[in-house]
């Protein structure tokens, strides 16, 4: 019961809490005062209030898609585990949260041609590229771990009741690794995309969301605070099982560690945000060909494991 | 988890970073890669040291440190500085399929380490083997799909470290002098290495070893 409690807790506070913790640590790092740490929530209430403009080329599908995406993102935070104290449903199956990671970028993309506004196509294009050249790391680290469970149910891969020998630490650290990576890019953070600039043509995320407006943008951005968290959280959790290879804390304390994980993550983003620059459009297969590498060798791992 | 398959851990993560360091053309990132590369495997000689009982593996650790992590990345960048070249297009393969290569022959020597016969009374050093044939690997095929003299150092500096760690693991070391004037060597060879890369920027204007069959310019 308490287990519910406080993730119903976490799902509420943690997304633009997660946010807001960005924006203010890069502010910080940048010598700005920056906003205050609750901003997200007050916008998110604001836009609730004002009204929506819709362009007269959209159709139903406009508006059906910023709500279909926030019910995948709450569902995606449901079974995937990304943090140590989730309660476990019944349906926690890997591919289906591979399939549903893939349905919310494909309805992601749909809002953003249904406008129909150039800028909308270009972003939608760019967000298809991406999630081609991140898919496979995501997958093959997911899949890696899954391996070494010998089960696809997310709950059994992520408890922490087996025996953690050397395979394992490998294959827990390079997945966590590859999908740390990998989120980056899916999420549209910096060195793919910059989330704060205001220059349409250069931007991912941005420029896809360009003629959300009112409520729905307010829905968009609580989906997208929602993959967020639960990205960060879920590399963080394959960095615990990494880390639960050395040491064996407590429950109570393996729950303090994951909201950590989450804020050093937080952390290392704002960080790359600080000093990184962005990387040309036409370079950023290298930057994921590292996402690649470290789920190729989670991967390998894996199979070395199953063979000895 | 006990302290010495910590160690194997460590032997794989300096394997892995020396595949990461394939798959960058920068050739700071590159010497950093390798200089975090080198401390690990210095952390697994100091390891062994404690585990085995052998306190001159420690100084040969301490030594690695000093030269090898923080001598030959400091001078060879200062090098860089003076020839003005920072960055390796790279040849043969694109980079980042070099790095796809680089895991692919991390796997087959995974396999070459289990046909290896392990040390007599030996603890299973799988890891810590499959680590250093894949550095020797990691080595050549940086020389191989690079085009600059300063890459060609770190990638003959690469497989160095892994007949250094082959040796920690299969013979628990070489003796001290032995460690001793391999440090030397590479301390010379570097130095040689670095200045004769200086001459071919001074004569030829360039450090493309792949032009310099070139007889005139």
């Amino acid at each position: 019961m308490t287990d519910w409690l406080l993730f119903s807790i976490a799902l509420i506070v943690l997304p633009f809490l997660t946010v807001g913790t960005i924006r203010l640590l890069k502010a910080r790092l940048q010598n700005r005062l920056g906003p205050p740490l609750l901003q997200p929530f007050y916008n998110f209430f604001k836009l609730l209030g004002k009204e929506e403009v819709v362009s007269n080329d959209a159709s139903w599908l406009f508006r059906f898609c910023a709500v279909a995406n926030l019910c995948l993102a709450l569902f995606l935070a449901l079974i995937l585990p990304w943090l140590s104290f989730k309660p476990v449903f019944l349906i926690e199956d890997l591919f289906l949260a591979i399939y549903l990671l893939a349905l919310l970028r494909f309805f992601s993309i749909l809002q953003a041609l249904d406008a129909g506004s150039p800028f909308g196509g270009f972003g939608a294009s760019r967000e298809a590229t991406l999630s081609l050249l991140v898919e496979p790391a995501v997958v093959l680290s997911l899949a890696a771990v899954a391996v070494i469970a010998r089960s696809t149910d997310l709950g059994d891969m992520f408890s922490f009741a087996r025996p953690h020998t050397l395979h394992d630490l490998t294959v827990w650290s390079t997945a966590g690794a590859a999908l740390f990576l990998a989120s980056l890019a899916e999420l549209s953070r910096m060195p793919v995309d910059d989330p704060t600039t205001h220059l349409e043509l250069t931007m991912v995320h941005e420029a896809m969301v360009i003629e959300s407006s009112g409520p729905n943008l307010a829905l968009v951005e609580l989906a997208y605070a929602l993959r967020l968290v639960v990205m960060f959280g879920l590399a963080g959790q394959c960095f615990i099982h990494a880390l639960f290879c050395v040491i064996h804390p407590q429950t109570s304390t393996l729950a303090i560690i994951s909201l950590l994980v989450i804020f050093a993550m937080i952390l290392i983003t704002a960080l790359v945000e600080t000093v990184v620059v962005k990387l040309r459009w036409t370079r950023v297969p290298e930057y994921v060909a590292y996402a690649i590498t470290m789920a190729l060798l989670a991967a390998g791992g894996a199979i070395m494991g199953r063979m000895t | 988890m006990t302290l010495f398959s910590f160690s194997e851990a460590v032997a794989l993560l300096a394997a892995i970073l020396s595949v990461l360091m394939v798959g960058s053309g920068n050739l700071r990132t590159n010497l950093l890669a390798y200089a975090l590369s080198t401390a690990a495997i210095a952390l697994v000689a100091g390891l062994r040291a404690g585990i085995l009982g052998e306190s001159h593996l420690l100084l040969i650790a301490l030594a690695m440190v000093v030269i090898k992590a923080l001598w030959v990345p400091w001078f060879l960048s200062r090098i860089l500085d003076r020839i003005k070249v920072y960055f390796d297009p790279g040849t043969v393969l694109a980079i980042p399929i070099a790095m796809h290569t680089g895991i692919v022959l991390m796997g087959i020597s995974y396999l070459l380490a289990g046909r290896l016969p392990l040390p007599v009374d030996g603890d299973p050093v799988t890891g810590s083997t499959t680590a250093s044939i894949s550095l020797l690997f990691t080595g050549a095929l940086f020389m191989l799909t690079r085009k600059t003299a300063v890459s060609q150092v770190v990638g003959f500096l690469t497989m160095e470290n892994g007949i250094f760690l082959f040796a920690l693991t299969m013979a628990r070391g070489m003796p001290l002098i032995v460690e001793m004037g391999v440090l030397l060597d590479v301390l010379v060879a570097v130095m040689i290495a670095g200045l004769i890369t200086f001459k071919i920027q001074k004569s030829f204007e360039h450090i493309d070893v792949t032009r310099l069959t070139d007889l005139r310019e």
